[in-house]
């Protein structure tokens, strides 16, 4: 009984097949119903509808000869039943070389061809399946990375954030710290300069000035300068190294033997501030060791130091801190898929070895290639 | 078969190119490489010697003649050395003339296997002789040779015309082997009394001038040894009436030899040439010494058998008012004077007389004829399967892809890369498939390396060529060091063949052909890039065999693909060093070409040239080995390549990859246009006798807007094949072109057979129906012949083909059995034939064999006076006529 359906089959379709045209897609039916005459598809010229497939071409498009190699430039329509119907060119009809998988191009030549459109159709099917399969797990393990890769941006938003007030905090810090350190430097400034004016007979405005000039030259304290103290404390603008002569000591002390506080205002003090004759002597070097024995300016140039070591710290603070900022912000810049799914990416390293290279691949980073030798060599 | 003669003239209106191109070479090669003829000590001291009285004196009373065979002794009256004459009546009007030393100290080389059989001689007889010489006659109608006593010399007539004199410039010189009177052996051998002759004969002697390089000689570096000392021969050869000569290839110049007056002679001496010159008669990798003079009346050839190096020089009295006379004059180092003497008196007389002596074109497997793709090199079974399907992609048939030395391990021939090339018959599979095949590499240069097999199977059969002092000479090349197996010994060649078995040769299959490369043989760090003249092949030095190597080579690879098949199938070897019969063998092509406008002209003089001495199977690379080409010089270079016998694209390692569909959709489908042209074509150039029915210009010139093409003949007509346009011959006719024009002509006269289903493959069409194109004449007349075989094995030499004559005359096309006795049969039928030049019939009536008469319809397009008649549909085969009423 089974035989019989077969040959049912095979005759039904044998007589389906004569009346059908070879070569043709459905689409195309409509241009080879059977009549009289067959007009070529371009339009170009009328030929009998027997000479369509009768292995000659007539029509310049090749569409009188759609089932045979007859035509140069004329294409064969493989349905391929049970897998993907596709055009081969006429040139590889009757070739000798299965191209269709229905084996429907190979009808009169010397090779067999088995039809595996029903194979094809089902590794193709497989393929498919196993495809989708592999489109799932990809889309799940891409939803899982997505999922990863937000937390991991909110995370990194966060941190983003945070640094941002920190670095903010700091600049307030900072702000103040410039202030202060400025205010101590100033001081300090003042100081000196006050030192220095004190020191080169600058200061004559200032009676305590004048007084501690007194103090300065009266060596023994005793409320008066003597000869021995002028010489020892006062010499030539021009000629510092000589000490002054009894003489000249002399008539600094306005030819007096003392002089009290009130006159070396109204005599010597004049001379000294006026500076074009003598001044005092440079007993202990530099007006800065003069400076460091003022207590004033001692804590004035430790506060300055004091200020300027917080402001350093400070500053260096913020640096890193900006830093972090901006390196973060950097990486987020990065286009990381709209979902950020390959945000997992970065940071990741992946190593392949090909013959004596190892290459190193690094996303968003660097790619390397190393030999056996040791030689490194980036490739951007 | 005629099949060389068939494609020289089929090629033969090509010379309206060669004879066009301009003297233009731009290209540098380093020529301080190679020597000139000053740097050559023997064609130096050869050519100081100046046209004048000879000292060879014919001593008359010496001659013996046989029914066949004429001996005669010359003597040097210089130094009394005795030569000996032979002069041979050979059949189909050839004279042969040979010349050695009448008592040689040793042996000199006679070049072997060159010559398909001993030559079948014709008797000779005296016609007069008296003191001053001997008339012989030639046999047919009123040939003579006239033998000259004082000084020697020939002259070959015909009737009162000299048709060529030898010896008629005293130019003759024939170095005798000699010992070195400077060394010890010499003086101790010269006390020995057994030696006494040699003794008298060199007293009575005029002392010998010792030259500079007699006995050693040296050029950048490397010294030649000469333990033989100086051993040239030379002879001048006279040919009145004749103003122009060709042949001697391979040099890179004009199809029309020069005068050398000015500048060195033609060098024959195969040699690896790295970017050589165009326009100079420097040697390159082969050599034929063949020349074919030729003149309205008559044309004769001198095929000068020596394997040596050899120079030739031409010189001519053209331009002044006598008649014209071209003198040429052959030296080679070595080996003696064996010339043959071809006497025409047509062109096609001269090329089967050749023929008869070194055999004709082998018939190539039909594929080969296809279009080959290679390139140095694709690299691996990936890049081979994608440039595979890339043709199928783009609809360009090949038969043939390429594997250049990369494909091997390590440079070791007969293996593959063990990476690149792992499974190489499942690539082979694969291309079998598609009905494709290919080419892989073998050179002869072999890795030195005692882990591979080939090596130490050579070196302990004792088959290397040995170095002067006996030990395996051992050379530079592709691998680093390499030895090279002596190719002149039968028992190697037999080796070397069986080293294609498939069990030898792993991973082969039938569609796996070889391709001979390196074969002049290269050798990187030898004297000119070659081997050194002192080697040893057994008794021989290379000098003597040096231009026989290569084809040596060839001919032993093709005997292994031979064998391999069980001597059923057609062998295809690809060979760049040639030599006088290397047309039995297989292809050649004009080696290391560059991507040049000027490499693309010269390309058709060079393959001229060898057609003309028989190397029909020739072709250039197309696109150029070096350098890249423009798209516009590789579009014109498939366009030209064709209608050139070998069709090969292919392109250094260095170079961009160039497959033709790498240039945009329009470059793509002008080179798929070529390609095709050459496919339905097919069929024409398979056929074995064919005659000059094409005639092809292709475009040559950078941005060509149109091409001046002579056409032949006062009384005959061609039509374009393309457009099927009417032109007289006898004009020059000019061609308006575009960027697809490929100017091609058929005869009117003629019939040619085409199969216009371009499929994959040649083999993929084997089935196909043919179209016949009838090119009718003035006499409204046309023939033409189809023949079809297997299209691969021998079995045509057992009458397993089909041969049919095709005649169209007084309105009838027929087609007669031309070989009764031959059977195949075929499935092809005749699918349509085009008549062009024909006039409007009533019907046309096929009548078949069985008697049966059948109304054909028709097509007549007036304007262009073409018919064209719808299948006909009779099996090619058969026996049929169709009648025009």
């Amino acid at each position: 009984m089974r035989v019989y359906i077969i040959v049912a089959a095979v005759f039904w379709c044998g007589y389906v097949d004569s009346r059908k045209v070879r070569g043709i897609s459905s689409s195309y039916k409509r241009f080879y119903r059977e009549r009289k005459s067959f007009l070529c598809i371009d339009g170009s010229r009328m030929i009998p509808f027997e000479q369509v497939n009768d292995d000659y071409c007539d029509c310049e498009d090749g569409s009188d000869e759609p089932g045979t190699s007859a035509c140069p430039h004329g294409r064969f329509y493989c349905t391929n039943l049970g897998f993907r119907p596709h055009y081969i060119p006429s040139s590889r009809v009757n070739d000798g070389i299965c191209d269709c998988c229905d084996a429907s191009d190979e009808y009169n030549s010397h090779t067999r061809c088995q039809n595996t459109c029903w194979n094809l159709g089902q590794r193709e099917r497989a393929y498919v399946e196993g495809q989708m399969r592999t489109l799932d797990e990809g889309l799940r393990l891409k939803q899982q990375l997505i999922e990863e890769g937000v937390l991991l941006w909110r995370e990194k938003q966060a941190q983003l954030r945070e640094l941002q007030q920190v670095a903010e905090d700091l600049q307030v810090k900072l702000e103040e710290h410039r202030r202060k350190k400025h205010e101590a430097d100033r001081l300090k400034e003042q100081t000196l300069k006050a030192l220095e004016a004190g020191n080169s007979g600058l200061i004559r405005h200032q009676n305590s000035s004048v007084t501690s000039i007194f103090h300065l030259l009266d060596t023994n304290k005793d409320g008066s300068l003597t000869v021995d103290e002028i010489k020892a404390k006062v010499v030539l603008v021009h000629d510092e190294q000589r000490v002054l002569s009894e003489g000249e000591a002399l008539a600094l002390l306005d030819r007096g033997h003392r002089m009290d506080l009130s006159k070396f205002q109204s005599t010597l003090w004049d001379v000294l501030t006026r500076g074009d004759t003598v001044k005092i002597k440079d007993t202990q070097g530099a007006p800065g060791s003069l400076s460091s024995e003022d207590p004033h300016l001692k804590a004035a140039d430790k506060a300055a130091e004091w200020e300027a070591t917080n402001l350093k710290k400070v500053e260096e603070a913020y640096e890193t801190v900006n830093m972090e900022i901006s390196d973060l912000q950097k990486k987020l810049a990065i286009d990381y898929g709209t979902d950020w799914e390959f945000l997992f990416l970065n940071g990741q390293c992946y190593k392949l070895k090909v013959y004596e290279y190892t290459y190193t691949l690094c996303p968003f980073n660097q790619v390397t290639q190393k030999s056996t030798a040791g030689v490194e060599v980036s490739l951007g | 078969m005629i099949y060389s003669t068939a494609v020289v003239q089929l090629m033969a209106p090509l010379l309206v190119v060669g004879l066009a191109l301009c003297l233009s070479g731009t290209w540098a090669v380093d020529k301080g490489n190679f020597k000139t003829c000053e740097q050559s000590a023997f064609c130096k001291r050869q050519r100081a010697l100046k046209p004048g009285e000879s000292p060879y004196r014919a001593l008359l009373e010496t001659m013996e003649l046989t029914n066949t065979r004429l001996t005669l002794q010359l003597i040097n009256d210089n130094n009394k050395v005795r030569l000996l004459l032979e002069l041979y009546r050979l059949q189909g009007n050839i004279t042969r003339v040979k010349i050695n030393e009448l008592k040689p100290l040793k042996p000199r080389y006679e070049v072997p296997d060159v010559l398909i059989r001993e030559p079948t001689t014709e008797p000779l007889s005296v016609l007069s002789q008296d003191e001053n010489g001997v008339v012989l006659s030639l046999g047919v109608e009123s040939q003579r040779v006239i033998i000259s006593a004082r000084p020697f010399r020939l002259d070959i007539m015909e009737g009162s015309d000299v048709l060529m004199s030898l010896n008629s410039r005293g130019l003759l010189a024939f170095e005798h082997l000699r010992m070195r009177k400077d060394t010890f052996s010499y003086k101790v051998t010269s006390t020995v009394a057994s030696v006494w002759d040699n003794i008298k004969r060199t007293t009575k002697e005029e002392e010998e001038k010792v030259e500079d390089g007699m006995w050693e000689e040296t050029f950048k570096s490397h010294t030649d040894s000469k333990p033989n000392g100086p051993s040239a021969v030379s002879l001048d050869f006279s040919l009145p009436g004749v103003e122009h000569v060709y042949g001697i290839p391979e040099h890179a110049d004009t199809l029309r030899l020069k005068t050398t007056d000015n500048g060195d002679p033609y060098r024959l001496y195969n040699l690896d040439v790295f970017q050589y010159e165009l326009y100079n008669p420097m040697a390159l990798y082969g050599s034929v010494p063949v020349m074919v003079a030729h003149s309205p009346q008559r044309t004769t050839g001198i095929f000068w058998l020596n394997a040596a190096e050899t120079w030739v020089d031409i010189s001519s009295n053209t331009g002044s008012s006598e008649t014209p006379q071209t003198d040429v004059r052959w030296i080679s180092e070595s080996g003696i004077i064996d010339v043959f003497i071809m006497l025409g008196p047509t062109p096609k007389d001269v090329f089967s007389q050749y023929a008869s002596l070194t055999g004709t074109q082998s018939f190539p497997p039909l594929a080969s004829l296809g279009y080959h793709q290679c390139r140095w090199n694709y690299n691996d079974q990936e890049d081979v399967k994608s440039v595979d399907a890339g043709f199928d992609e783009h609809d360009i048939p090949y038969d043939f892809i390429w594997l250049d030395i990369e494909h091997t391990d390590g440079k070791r021939y007969f293996t593959w890369d063990p990476h690149k090339f792992a499974t190489p018959k499942e690539m082979l599979q694969g291309l079998m498939d598609k009905k494709r095949k290919m080419v892989a590499i073998v050179d002869p240069h072999i890795k030195v390396d005692s882990n591979y097999k080939i090596h130490n199977e050579i070196r302990s059969l004792g088959f290397y060529v040995k170095n002067k002092d006996g030990g395996d000479y051992e050379g530079w090349c592709w691998p680093g060091s390499a030895s090279y197996p002596d190719f002149t010994r039968a028992d190697m060649r037999a080796w070397w063949a069986s080293m294609f078995a498939y069990d030898q040769y792993e991973g082969t299959m039938e569609n796996l052909h070889t391709w001979n490369d390196m074969n002049e043989p290269s050798v990187f760090n030898g004297p000119e890039v070659t081997m050194h003249k002192d080697a040893m092949h057994g008794s021989w030095e290379h000098r003597d065999i040096h231009n026989l190597y290569g084809l040596y080579v060839q001919m032993a690879t093709a005997e292994g693909l031979i064998q391999r098949s069980g001597g059923v199938e057609r062998p295809f070897v690809l060979t760049r060093a040639f030599f006088a019969g290397s047309q039995r063998i297989g292809a050649v092509w004009t080696g290391d070409n560059a991507a040049e406008w000027d490499h693309l002209k010269i390309s058709i003089p060079m393959c001229l040239s060898m057609g003309l001495v028989g190397i029909s199977f020739c072709g250039a690379d197309i696109g150029g080995f070096f350098k890249s080409p423009s798209t516009e010089l590789l579009v014109r270079w498939y366009q030209a390549g064709a209608y050139q016998p070998f069709y090969r694209a292919h392109a250094h390692l260095d170079t961009p990859r160039r497959e033709p569909w790498l240039f945009g959709p329009e470059n793509t489908a002008l080179i798929r246009e070529a390609v095709r042209q050459r496919y339905t074509f097919l069929p024409y150039w398979y056929q074995l006798f064919y005659r000059r029915d094409l005639l092809v210009h292709p475009v040559v010139e950078e941005g060509a807007r149109g091409v001046t093409a002579y056409l032949p003949g006062k009384d005959e007509v061609w039509f374009d094949v393309h457009t099927f346009q009417k032109h007289n011959g006898a004009q020059n006719l000019y061609i308006p072109v575009t960027m697809s024009s490929i100017p091609v002509f058929q005869r009117g006269g003629s019939i040619i057979p085409r199969k216009l289903r371009v499929r994959r493959s040649s083999t993929c069409m084997e089935h196909d129906p043919y179209t016949l194109y009838v090119a009718l004449n003035l006499q409204r007349t046309a023939d033409g012949e189809l023949y079809i075989d297997d299209g691969h094995t021998f079995n045509y030499e057992k009458k397993e083909f089909i041969y049919r004559k095709l005649t169209f005359a007084n309105k009838v096309l027929s087609s007669v059995n031309l070989a009764p006795d031959a059977k195949f049969t075929t499935d092809s039928w005749i699918e349509r034939i085009i008549v062009l030049g024909a006039s409007k019939p009533s019907k046309v009536t096929l009548k078949t064999a069985d008697g049966q008469e059948k109304q054909l319809e028709f097509d007549f397009n007036a304007s262009m006076s073409v018919l064209t008649v719808r299948k006909p549909g009779m099996n090619a085969g058969a026996d049929w006529t169709v009648t025009f009423q």
